[in-house]
């Protein structure tokens, strides 16, 4: 069993995570485009100023900049919002970190709806984008032990790491006795038969909570978290879909290009297989506001998921 | 001028005049960016044999990072110069296949970046100079972009950043060649005053003949007294600066492939220049 018991809320997880990391490898560098606040880093610049630096609001610079502290031999891990550090820094991200076998971290917070903030602020397409580019390794962690431990790991994988960043009330809900964050491993958090439900990163949380409902009303099913979107373990997901009749992604992105589009392809490449359906945004802007009003109204509040879950199976 | 400081000049000179030869050798192949690469033989020659400390392994201790990719030229024509490359290898130039990149991806050998997304460079170099000075290295670096590239806003994002860093191992060296990929820099979006942006952003700034072994030296040798601020050299050049038959016949060509007989033209041209230099050092 890989879920705690009793479920904590960490209110600042990267404030500690950052610190922890800083605390015991002083290569890295924890590096802020005018978002430190924010990000809650807190401890590292008061306390380690050597290990941070901010290069203001210009997230082309905090890209390129990282991937040259990267080339004096530091580890740069560049936070700021999802939205700026793709949308605003792709170019930046291939070619000055994803061509580069250095180690460059780049941590996108606040991604998909995880942001009130519509259409500017709501990168939905990051995952996506990142995992287009070659050998980047794509990470969406789905609470404070996996985003930890996966942070962890990344400073030893060598050339761009993209992970998607938690703050604010952040659930610890992996146990971190007993999960182990793994480059591409997938993590099974309900075994069940009849409808395998794939997620990843925050929609994990979203996918635990309609498994909840989906037990209580006595539906079989399975829920198989994948923190890491690329490099995958295909072997892993693909036993896990064809020991299930139908098949459900869901995640914090456009229902294209992320988890969905990733499950489908090694599906594909197999041939027959479930059905798979894919839940997310769909191919329209989302609403602003809270996120349980937007989850609400794009169908991904757990009571929407469990009817949509239990709808495949009919 | 001190005999010795003569003696220099004249070497540089004499590497300059090389590396030109160089470059023809190599874009006459295949065509290639040799307009640049003729251009930049004094500031390459300034930079390669004398600016750049050497280490060890008989490389480079202080660090060059060229951003905007199609410069790679002016380093093919210095590094075979240098022994680092072979002139046979480097004829590979734009050929299918090749290792010998127009635009050199992160790791092939005088390459610290992968060039050629303009405007990435200058940050690159900032970061580095900041990881060197966090370590307390006294290694310095150098960055060459262009006045075209300078259009971009990543290229201000790092001058801001070095600036208030006050990066003082960090030299940019700006090829002003008013020059862009279609035209005239100054007719399209025009950049200057370059020296008086720099400053504004926190560098000690001068303009220069980009072309004059002398002021590239002593422009180099202002930036290592400059304390406290990035220094930006900015080189005032011009497509084949000297060799004056390619530049009368292509005087705006961003990328260059003529015929044999002008190719030719330009390698008498600069061959000679090369014993005139090289009988004049021996006298």
């Amino acid at each position: 069993m890989l879920l705690t018991g009793e479920r904590s809320l960490d209110s600042a997880p990267f404030d500690e995570i950052s610190f922890d990391l800083c605390s015991h490898r002083r290569d890295v560098i924890i590096m802020s485009a005018d978002l430190s606040k924010y990000t809650q880093i807190v401890r590292v610049k008061e306390e380690l100023p050597d290990q941070h630096l901010d290069v203001g609001m210009a997230e082309q610079n905090l890209i390129s900049v990282a991937a040259g502290i990267s080339k004096a031999g530091f580890v740069p891990v560049a936070t700021t919002f999802a939205c700026y550090a793709t949308r605003r820094a792709y170019d930046q991200m291939i070619i000055c970190m994803g061509t580069s076998p250095r180690t460059n971290i780049v941590i996108g917070f606040m991604p998909g709806i995880a942001n009130p903030a519509r259409i500017h602020h709501q990168a939905a397409e990051d995952l996506g984008m990142v995992r287009a580019i070659p050998n980047a390794t794509v990470i969406d962690p789905m609470d404070v032990t996996d985003f930890k431990q996966a942070l962890d790991a990344a400073v030893d994988i060598p050339g761009l790491t993209y992970i998607r960043g938690h703050r604010g009330a952040t659930p610890r809900i992996l146990d971190p006795d007993r999960f182990h964050f793994e480059l591409g491993k997938t993590y099974q958090l309900r075994q069940g038969s009849g409808v395998g439900i794939i997620t990843t990163g925050l929609a994990s949380q979203w996918g635990l909570e309609s498994s909840d409902l989906l037990e209580q009303r006595g539906t079989s099913h399975s829920l198989l978290h994948v923190p890491t979107i690329k490099p995958v373990n295909e072997d892993e997901i693909a036993e896990f879909c064809f020991a299930h009749e139908q098949i459900v992604t869901i995640e914090n992105h456009q229902i294209v290009t992320g988890l969905g589009s990733l499950v489908s392809e090694i599906v594909s490449s197999i041939g027959g297989g479930p059905r798979i359906t894919r839940l997310g945004l769909p191919n329209s802007w989302a609403p602003g506001g809270t996120l349980g009003y937007i989850r609400g109204q794009l169908g991904l509040d757990a009571d929407s998921l469990a009817k949509t879950i239990e709808g495949v199976l009919q | 001028m001190s005999k010795n400081r003569e003696n220099r000049v004249q070497f540089l000179e004499l590497i300059a005049a090389k590396i030109r030869r160089n470059v023809l050798d190599i874009c006459m192949q295949r065509g290639g960016y040799a307009g640049q690469g003729v251009a930049l033989a004094e500031i390459a020659a300034c930079l390669y044999f004398d600016e750049l400390r050497p280490d060890e392994n008989q490389w480079f201790y202080d660090r060059f990072v060229m951003s905007n990719g199609h410069d790679a030229i002016m380093s093919y024509g210095a590094l075979a110069v240098h022994g680092s490359y072979s002139i046979e290898e480097l004829r590979t130039y734009n050929a299918d296949g090749t290792k010998i990149d127009q635009s050199p991806i992160e790791g092939q050998l005088g390459f610290e970046i992968t060039a050629g997304s303009l405007g990435q460079g200058p940050s690159q170099a900032a970061g580095i100079a900041y990881g060197e000075r966090l370590k307390a290295s006294d290694k310095r670096i150098y960055c060459l972009f262009s006045d075209g590239e300078i259009q971009e806003g990543n290229v201000w994002e790092a001058a801001m950043f070095a600036g208030h860093q006050k990066l003082s191992n960090l030299v940019y060296i700006i090829d002003n060649n008013n020059l862009g990929a279609t035209g005239s820099t100054q007719e399209i979006l025009g950049v200057e005053p370059v020296p008086e942006k720099f400053e504004a952003f926190g560098f000690a700034a001068r303009r220069i003949n980009g072309n004059s072994v002398e002021e590239v030296l002593e422009a180099f040798e202002e930036a290592k007294q400059t304390s406290n601020k990035p220094y930006a050299m900015v080189c005032d050049t011009r497509l084949f600066e000297g060799i004056s038959c390619l530049q009368s016949a292509l005087p705006t060509a961003h990328y260059v492939a003529v015929d044999d007989a002008d190719w030719q033209a330009g390698l008498d041209e600069i061959n000679q220049r090369i014993s005139d230099l090289t009988a004049q050092a021996c006298n």
